[in-house]
């Protein structure tokens, strides 16, 4: 499993241009967030503008999917692209090991990456307590465990995953879940949002409105997870590997 | 007893029966039955004669749309374990090229679970020739050296069954010699390997086993001279078109080899055969000595003209 897993990072960060990408939109808010702290004078409707513009509008709904979209997406895809995925199936492992050490990657290059993004965004914008920053990395973390389910799968289903994950994304966690309250409930934005409010609501109020309830999105976002997983072990064991 | 009859009387190590693979319209595999036993086994046939495919079907990668499959007597596909018994070395080339060449061979290991590591990995690169260039990233590897180390990580963990795509690509005429070498050292100790190729010399110094596909039949299975020779004997039918039909046709009664010759309502002689290859040496030196103007040889066997042609040609 270690040695998996090691090789799945090694893949990732073996591919400069995309960790140049992704360090990019990462880092991103931060810039927009440094900008905005010294032209803006702090105030209430600041803090409510702040929250709902760039830590949703930006990082939930922009920087949250499309970074892990693109690593996990690439944890499969690679292999099928450069056709080494068969040194992998080819030995006596469980297929479920091969499918772990592929979405614990993505977690581990993305999670840490955003949550820096989303907790230096948080403590240069707002001049937050450290309580808070764990609330929003807690909750990004959530977010990047169950994108990272979901994409993975999408990278072992299709070789275009990428373009279907913009799709979802922009349609499904951007669009539909932004004007269909009920769908929050079907969405990883939706997850992340409730549990930043759920966390803190003090800070997070303007959320509310958008927010589903904690317990809610604690179970969503577990199973959504474990169904993706399990459709990926599903996928790699039933799919002609070339 | 000979060794060959010996094999013949034991079970079969790979089997296939009545296996099919089609990828929507596209036929790949089209009902293969097929026994290997320990030894060297050669799978010969032209590109897109459906022998990866095959190999993928018996590796597990793929799953038959029809027909069942074994390998040492258990399925290969969604059966991990049985990889602890059985090698492979697919025909795509790639590796993680950011590996050294051990690194590789490591990798292979680990997943297998050998412990301790370095006796089977240093035992395997050695075997492949490769110990003074193990430390070497793939990237800087030639196509050769990458093959060699393929096969080093597909023999890591001492399989007792060789599936082996299209080993040779890419070596050179000496890495060849001890490829082949390794091979047939590897198949003395006890071991079944099944190998494709396109080339027929590359198999032929190594085994008189084959199994022949064409179009994604299984054309011919046995020993490769006795194939050949049965082949010669088969009648063939072929269609002349040319100039002078009569005048042909009364050359072509004459060779040995014709058994008769028919005249189609379009004009075309329909020729019976029992030698096709100097058949088709004859036809053409008929026409020139004769004056006619061919128009075209075209045979009405399609698969046995393929088969015939691959091994002659070959």
């Amino acid at each position: 499993m270690g040695t998996l897993l090691q090789l799945s990072l090694r893949q990732l960060a073996g591919r400069r241009r995309l960790l140049l990408l992704i360090i990019s939109l990462a880092a991103l808010p931060v810039v927009v967030a440094a900008i905005l702290t010294g032209l803006v004078s702090d105030g209430g409707s600041y803090r409510s503008s702040f929250i709902n513009g760039l830590l949703d509008g930006m990082i939930v709904a922009g920087v949250l999917p499309i970074v892990t979209m693109t690593l996990a997406t690439a944890a499969f895809g690679h292999e099928l692209e450069d056709h080494t995925l068969g040194y992998l199936v080819l030995n006596p492992i469980p297929r479920w090991w091969i499918v772990l050490a592929k979405f614990l990657a993505s977690v581990l290059v993305a999670g840490p990456l955003l949550i820096a993004s989303g907790v230096a965004t948080i403590l240069l914008g707002l001049d937050l307590d450290w309580q808070t920053a764990a609330t929003v990395a807690a909750s990004l973390l959530v977010g990047v465990v169950t994108y990272s389910a979901i994409f993975t799968w999408a990278g072992l289903m299709t070789t275009r995953a990428l373009s279907f994950a913009l799709v979802y994304v922009f349609l499904w966690e951007g669009v539909t879940t932004t004007f269909l309250g009920g769908v929050r409930y079907l969405s990883v934005r939706g997850y992340t949002l409730a549990l930043l409010h759920g966390f803190d609501g003090e800070v997070f109020d303007t959320l509310g409105s958008r927010a589903i309830e904690l317990p809610a999105a604690l179970v969503g976002a577990g199973v959504v997870t474990f169904l993706f997983f399990w459709l990926t072990v599903r996928r790699l064991r039933r799919m002609d590997v070339a | 007893m000979t060794d060959r009859e010996a094999a013949s009387a034991a079970i079969p190590t790979i089997q296939a029966s009545g296996v099919s693979k089609w990828f929507g319209d596209v036929v790949a595999v089209n009902d293969v039955s097929l026994q290997a036993y320990p030894g060297i086994t050669g799978l010969l046939g032209p590109n897109g004669a459906g022998k990866t495919t095959l190999l993928h079907l018996l590796s597990g990668l793929a799953g038959p749309s029809q027909g069942v499959v074994s390998v040492l007597g258990e399925p290969p596909r969604n059966n991990p374990n049985l990889y602890q018994r059985v090698g492979i070395m697919s025909e795509h080339e790639a590796v993680y090229g950011f590996q050294t060449g051990r690194q590789f061979v490591e990798l292979a290991a680990r997943l297998h679970q050998l412990t301790p590591l370095s006796p089977p990995v240093d035992r395997a690169i050695e075997a492949v020739g490769m110990a003074e260039a193990q430390n070497r990233v793939l990237d800087d590897y030639s196509r050769g050296m990458k093959q060699r180390m393929r096969l080093a990580a597909s023999l890591v963990h001492d399989p007792e069954v060789l599936l082996l795509d299209e080993p040779l690509n890419g070596t050179d005429p000496r890495q060849r010699i001890e490829f082949q070498g390794l091979l047939q050292q590897l198949a003395k100790e006890g071991r079944t390997i099944l190998i494709s190729t396109h080339i027929l010399e590359e198999v032929e110094t190594l085994t008189d086993s084959i199994l022949l596909m064409i179009n994604g039949r299984l054309a011919a299975a046995g020993d490769f001279r006795t194939i050949r020779a049965k082949l010669d004997d088969r009648p063939y039918t072929v269609r002349i078109r040319c100039a002078d039909p009569r005048s042909m046709a009364s050359a072509l009664v004459r060779l040995e080899e014709v058994e008769s010759v028919s005249f189609d309502p379009d004009g075309s002689l329909v020729v019976l055969n029992r030698n096709a290859s100097s058949f088709q040496l004859s036809v053409p030196r008929l026409a020139q000595k004769h004056g006619i103007r061919l128009f075209g040889v075209e045979p009405l066997d399609d698969s046995l003209e393929s088969v015939y042609s691959y091994l002659v040609e070959a």
